[in-house]
C-alpha cells in the first residue's frame, strides 16, 4: 500500500485514545496506589479575611491513624515564599501554601492532616482547632483599590499591578470624531471550570535519594516545578513530575503547585511515605482557581460618520482574588487581542489588578483575552444601537479585512490570517438570519422579547512568554518551545513521545497523523506517549497543555522529530539497499512499514532497520555510527522579546477565530432566557482532524453558554462563596445544551508549518453572543446588559427598573466635524 | 451571610430579676436550643456546647459567649463565636429591659453572621432554621421567667 504525503492530516481519523478512555481504561492520578501511601486533608478557613490567632493540632494528632499534621508556621521555617511574577508592590507578597498569620479567602488551607486513610485524615482535620479574629473583608475590586482594608500588609496596597497600554493617538481621534459614546461600567463575572476530575497530587520526598517525586494532574508541570524548586529549596533536577491521563483542566489545574508543595512537605514529615491529596468537588469550587473577574470603567469610544470606530479609551480593573500567583501574566495576556477583530488603531487602556478576599484566579479557558473580547463586543453592539446601524452591518464596517492579513495590530501583534466577513456570511446562512429577523419583528408585535446576537472572537494561541517582561522587565521568560522525540524501537515500532498533558484534546491521534504523513505509513502503526515526565519524556520549560498551542508548538516538535528520524532512516536504508537516498520512498509493504528502492525494486522494513542499529550494530559502517533512530527535536517559536517600555511586540503566533450567532428569547412571565437557535462557525486554519476540532468547538460552546447563563461564583458581603455546590453553581450538561449548528472555514496560518492554528480555548464566543442577543431583545425596554452573566433573576430586576438602565449608563455625543 | 433578628415580649417580673436571670450563664445557657452543657470561665465569659445540624451536616458546636455589655437592670448584650464542621458563627444578641406595668418589657435584637461551607451548602435553610431556633430560645425565656424565681445563685430555673 502506498500512502501519499499529507494524506492523514485533515482526515477524520478516529481518536486513538477514545477506546481506552471510554472503556474506563484511562490511567488517572487517583488510580495510582503506592506502597505505604498516606492521605492528606486540608483544614480550610471559613473566613474570607481573618487573623489566625492559633492553630491547635493536638486533638487531631491523638486520633489513631493520624500520622502527622502540618501548619503554616512549620511551612515558613522549611521553605521560601513562592516566586512572585510581578514586580513590587505585588512582588512583595509573601505567599505560602498554608496560611501563616492571616487567611485571605474562604477555603484557604490553614493546616493539613496526614493519615493512613482518607476518612481518618478528614476526622483529624475536623479536630484541629483554629482560632480566628475576623477582619473586614474586601469583596469588590473597586473597593479593594481604596486600600481601606489591606490583604497583604507587606505589599502596602491591594493594587498589585498597574500599567497603561497606549497606542496610536487617541486624543486626536476623539478630536476628529463625529460621535463619542461613553459607557459608564461593564462587568465580566467570575466563573470557573468544572473538570470531571478534580485536582490530585501524590507527593513523595524520598529520604533514600533526597528527591521529590510527584504523580499529579497539573496541566503545566514545567511551570510548577520552577516554582516548587525555589519554594522547597531543592535543585530542580531533584524533582520528578509525572502526569498521566487528565480528566479536564481548562487551565485551572495549572495553579495546583501550592498543594503539590504541601504534599511534599507532609511526605518529608511522615518519613518519606507518599502522600496523596484528592480534591473534593466543594474544595475545587471554593479554592482551586476561578477565572478573572474584570470591571470596565469610563469607556469612551470615538467613531467617524460611518460608525467606524477610531479609538477606545477605558479603565480596566481586574480582580485576581487573594493571591496573584500565575496571575500578573493576565495583566498583559489580554493585550494579545487589543483591537479584537476590529481595525481601530488608537487605544488607551489603563489596566489595574487588585487582590480581593476571594479564591485566587487561574488561567481559565479563554484566559484574560475573553474578558477583553467580551468588552469589545459589548462596545460594538452599544455603538451600533446608538447610531442605528444593524449589528451585522456594524461589524462589517469595522472588521479587519481578509486582504489586510497578516495584520499588525496597534501593539505589534501579528494576526496571521482570517476572514471575518466570510464567517459572518456563513453563520447568517446557517442560522437563517433573514427568517429570524422576520420572526423577531412578529414576536415583538406580540410583546415577546426575542433577540439575535453576534459574537466574534479570537483564540490567540502559542504565547510569546516575553510578554511577561511587559509585566515585569526582570522576568526571565521569553519565546516558547516544545520538545518531542520520535524513534524506531528495537522491533521497528514507531514511538513518538511528547511532553504535553492532554486532557481530552486528542494529542495521541493528531501526533500520529503528523508522523504518518512524514513516514508515509498509517496512524495505527504509530504509538504516541503523551504525559509529562521530567525524567523520561522530552520537555522544555514551556511543556504542558495550555494556551491553545499544541497544534502549533506540539505538532511542530513532533513534525521536526519525525523528519529527523526519516532522514536517519534514509541514510541507513540507502546503505542497506545499496542505493542513493533520492531513490528511496517510504510506505507500507507486505512486511509492514518499509523503505523501498524505486530503481531496484527492493525494500527494507522498519524491523530490519531498527535491528541493525540496536542489536546487530557490528554491521554498521563507521559513517553511520551517529544514526540512533531515536531523534529528539526542540521546536522554538520565532519570537522576539517585546519592547517593554512601549508594550509593543508580537505576543502570539496564531489567531483562530470564532463567530457565533444566537437567537434568545426571554420569557415574559418567568424572565428565563432560552436559546432558540445557535450557530458556531470556526476558523482554525488547516484542520488537522475535523471531528476533534468540531468536538472542541462544541465543548467551548457549552462552556461559554454555561458561563453566560448558569455559572457564576457568587460571594456574599463577608466573603462566603454561595455557589460552591452544583445545586447553586450549575454546570451546563447535555440537558440544557441547545442544538448547535456548526460550520467552518479555513484560512491557513502562514505562521505554522501545517497552516493550523491552536483553537482549544474557543475565545468564550457564547458569552459575547448571548450578551449580544439579550441586549438585542432588551434595547427597546431601555435595559442595558451590563454584565456577562445573566439569568432570570438579574433580567427580572433589570426589567423592573431596579438596575442597568441604558440611558443612565450610556451617553452619546454627536459632534460637528472640524472644517476640512 | 447575616441573619438579623429581633422582637419583644413582656414578663411579670421586675427588670432586676429579669436582668439577673439573663446574665447568669447557668440559668440562661440551658435555654439555648439543643443545649448540652456549659463551662463558666468567669462572670463574663462562658462556653456553651450545643448540638447543631442542618440536614446531613451535624455536629457539636462550642460557642464562646462573652457578656459584653452589662448595665443592670436596663441592658445586657452577649457577643459570641462558635465553630462547627462546615462553618463558623459570630453573633451579637442584646436585651433591653424596661418596666412595663408590674413586669418588664424585654426587647431583644441581634445579628448572627455565618461563615464557611455551611452557607453555600445550606445557605437557604439557615435563616428559617436560625429563626426557628431563636424562637425556641425566646419561648424558653418567657416560660422560665413566668415560673417562680429560684433565688439560689446559679440555680437553673
Amino acid at each position: 500500500m502506498s500512502v501519499d504525503s499529507k494524506n492523514w492530516v485533515g482526515k477524520p481519523v478516529p481518536r486513538k485514545e477514545e477506546d481506552r478512555l471510554l472503556r474506563g481504561r484511562g490511567k488517572f492520578a487517583d488510580d495510582i496506589k503506592l506502597r505505604e501511601m498516606l492521605y492528606l486533608c486540608f483544614v480550610r478557613s471559613p473566613y474570607a479575611h481573618a487573623k489566625v490567632v492559633s492553630v491547635d493540632t493536638a486533638e487531631a494528632e491523638k486520633i489513631p491513624g493520624v500520622v502527622c499534621t502540618l501548619c503554616g508556621s512549620e511551612v515558613v521555617s522549611a521553605t521560601q515564599p513562592f516566586i512572585e511574577i510581578a514586580p513590587e508592590p505585588g512582588g512583595k507578597i509573601r505567599d505560602f501554601p498554608l496560611a501563616v498569620s492571616k487567611v485571605r479567602y474562604q477555603g484557604e488551607p490553614v493546616a493539613a492532616v496526614v493519615a493512613v486513610d482518607p476518612r481518618i485524615a478528614e476526622d483529624g482535620a475536623e479536630a484541629v482547632q483554629v482560632e480566628y479574629e475576623p477582619l473586614d473583608p474586601v469583596i469588590d475590586a473597586e473597593q479593594a483599590l481604596t486600600d481601606a482594608s489591606l490583604l497583604h500588609e507587606e505589599a502596602g496596597t491591594n493594587r498589585v499591578w498597574s500599567g497603561t497600554f497606549e497606542y496610536g493617538d487617541a486624543e486626536q481621534a476623539f478630536a476628529d470624531a463625529e460621535y463619542v459614546i461613553e459607557i459608564d461600567r461593564l462587568h465580566f463575572h467570575r466563573f470557573s471550570s468544572t473538570p470531571l476530575e478534580n485536582n490530585v497530587v501524590i507527593g513523595q520526598w524520598d529520604p533514600k535519594d533526597e528527591r521529590i517525586y510527584y504523580w499529579c494532574n497539573n496541566s503545566f508541570p514545567s511551570f510548577a516545578i520552577q516554582f516548587l524548586a525555589a519554594h522547597l529549596n531543592v535543585h530542580i533536577d531533584r524533582i520528578r513530575v509525572q502526569t498521566a491521563d487528565i480528566g479536564g483542566s481548562f487551565g485551572i489545574k495549572i495553579t495546583s503547585y501550592p498543594q503539590m508543595a504541601v504534599c511534599a512537605l507532609a511526605s518529608k514529615k511522615s518519613g518519606g511515605r507518599p502522600v496523596k491529596w484528592v480534591e473534593t468537588r466543594s474544595e475545587h469550587m471554593i479554592s482551586s482557581a476561578h477565572g478573572n473577574e474584570r470591571t470596565f470603567r469610563n469607556t469612551r469610544v470615538a467613531l467617524d460618520k460611518n460608525g467606524v470606530i477610531t479609538a477606545i479609551t477605558s479603565r480596566h480593573i481586574d480582580d485576581c482574588g487573594a493571591y496573584p500567583r500565575y496571575e500578573p501574566l493576565g495583566c498583559v495576556i489580554w493585550s494579545q487581542v487589543v483591537p479584537g477583530v476590529y481595525r481601530f488603531k488608537n487605544a488607551r487602556i489603563e489596566f489595574e489588578q487588585a487582590v480581593t478576599n476571594k479564591c485566587p484566579v487561574g488561567p481559565n479557558r479563554g484566559y484574560s483575552r475573553m474578558q477583553h473580547l467580551w468588552f469589545l463586543e459589548r462596545v460594538v453592539d452599544i455603538c451600533a444601537h446608538k447610531l442605528g446601524i444593524p449589528a451585522d452591518e456594524m461589524r462589517l464596517r469595522n472588521y479587519i479585512r481578509r486582504e489586510e492579513f497578516p495584520y499588525t495590530t496597534p501593539n505589534g501583534c501579528v494576526y496571521d490570517s482570517g476572514d471575518y466577513p466570510r464567517m459572518l456570511e456563513l453563520a447568517k446562512k446557517l442560522i437563517g438570519w433573514e427568517a429570524w429577523r422576520l420572526k423577531q419583528a412578529e414576536a415583538r408585535k406580540q410583546g415577546r422579547m426575542l433577540g439575535i446576537g453576534i459574537g466574534t472572537t479570537l483564540d490567540s494561541g502559542t504565547n510569546n512568554f516575553g510578554q511577561s517582561q511587559i509585566v515585569n522587565p526582570g522576568a526571565p521568560f521569553s519565546g516558547n518551545s516544545q520538545g518531542a522525540s520520535c524513534k524506531l524501537d528495537i522491533y521497528g515500532e514507531v514511538v513518538v513521545a511528547v511532553g504535553s498533558c492532554p486532557q481530552g484534546q486528542g494529542h495521541e491521534t493528531t501526533a500520529a497523523q503528523v508522523v504518518a504523513d512524514v513516514l508515509g505509513i498509517t496512524p495505527d502503526l504509530i504509538t504516541v506517549r503523551t504525559g509529562f515526565d521530567t525524567e523520561r519524556n522530552v520537555h522544555t520549560g514551556f511543556s504542558g497543555t495550555y494556551a491553545s498551542q499544541f497544534a502549533v508548538s506540539g505538532l511542530s516538535a513532533v513534525h521536526g522529530a519525525a523528519q529527523k528520524l526519516k532522514a536517519e532512516m534514509k541514510r541507513l536504508a540507502a546503505f542497506v539497499l545499496e542505493t542513493s537516498e533520492d531513490d528511496l520512498e517510504f510506505g507500507v509493504g507486505g512486511q509492514g512499514p518499509e523503505v523501498r528502492s524505486r530503481s531496484k525494486g527492493k525494500s527494507v522494513n522498519y524491523w530490519t532497520l531498527a535491528n541493525i542499529v540496536n542489536v546487530n550494530s557490528a554491521v554498521l559502517p563507521t559513517e553511520l555510527h551517529d544514526v540512533t533512530l531515536n531523534c529528539r527535536y526542540i521546536w522554538r517559536a520565532p519570537f522576539k522579546v517585546p519592547d517593554t517600555k512601549k508594550k509593543y511586540g508580537n505576543l502570539t503566533m496564531t489567531y483562530a477565530s470564532q463567530l457565533h450567532i444566537a437567537v434568545v428569547e426571554i420569557d415574559v412571565g418567568t424572565y428565563v432566557p432560552r436559546i432558540l437557535d445557535y450557530v458556531a462557525v470556526d476558523d482554525c486554519g488547516t484542520v488537522i482532524n475535523p471531528p476533534i476540532v468540531e468536538g472542541q468547538v462544541y465543548g467551548a460552546t457549552a462552556h461559554g453558554i454555561g458561563a453566560a447563563l448558569l455559572e457564576n461564583c457568587v460571594y456574599d458581603s463577608v466573603g462566603n462563596m454561595l455557589t460552591s455546590t452544583f445545586s447553586d453553581y450549575i454546570p451546563i450538561t447535555a440537558m440544557n445544551m441547545p442544538k448547535v449548528k456548526y460550520g467552518h472555514i479555513e484560512t491557513p496560518s502562514p505562521h505554522s508549518y501545517s497552516g493550523a492554528k491552536g483553537m482549544g480555548e474557543g475565545g468564550a464566543a457564547p458569552v459575547h453572543t448571548i450578551s449580544a442577543a439579550l441586549q438585542d431583545a432588551l434595547f427597546d425596554t431601555g435595559v442595558f446588559i451590563q454584565d456577562s452573566f445573566n439569568n432570570a433573576d438579574s433580567l427580572f430586576r433589570a426589567l423592573k427598573g431596579e438596575i442597568n438602565r441604558l440611558d443612565d449608563l450610556v451617553k452619546m455625543e454627536r459632534r460637528v466635524p472640524p472644517a476640512a | 451571610m447575616a441573619i438579623k433578628f429581633g422582637g419583644e415580649f413582656e414578663v411579670g417580673r421586675q427588670p432586676e430579676e429579669v436582668y439577673d436571670f439573663l446574665t447568669d450563664p447557668n440559668k440562661f445557657a440551658p435555654l439555648l436550643p439543643e443545649f448540652r452543657g456549659v463551662t463558666v470561665q468567669d462572670a463574663e465569659h462562658f462556653t456553651v456546647k450545643v448540638n447543631v445540624g442542618v440536614s446531613y451536616i451535624k455536629g457539636v458546636a462550642d460557642v464562646k459567649l462573652q457578656l459584653a455589655e452589662a448595665l443592670r437592670p436596663q441592658r445586657a448584650q452577649y457577643k459570641g463565636q462558635g465553630s462547627v464542621a462546615g462553618g463558623n458563627v459570630s453573633m451579637v444578641a442584646g436585651f433591653d429591659l424596661a418596666p412595663a406595668g408590674n413586669g418588664t418589657k424585654v426587647a431583644w435584637q441581634g445579628e448572627a453572621q455565618v461563615f464557611g461551607r455551611l452557607t453555600s451548602v445550606a445557605g437557604g435553610l439557615l435563616e428559617p432554621l436560625g429563626k426557628k431556633q431563636l424562637q425556641k430560645l425566646i419561648d424558653g425565656l418567657q416560660a422560665a421567667l413566668s415560673k417562680p424565681m429560684d433565688t439560689t445563685p446559679g440555680a437553673a430555673s
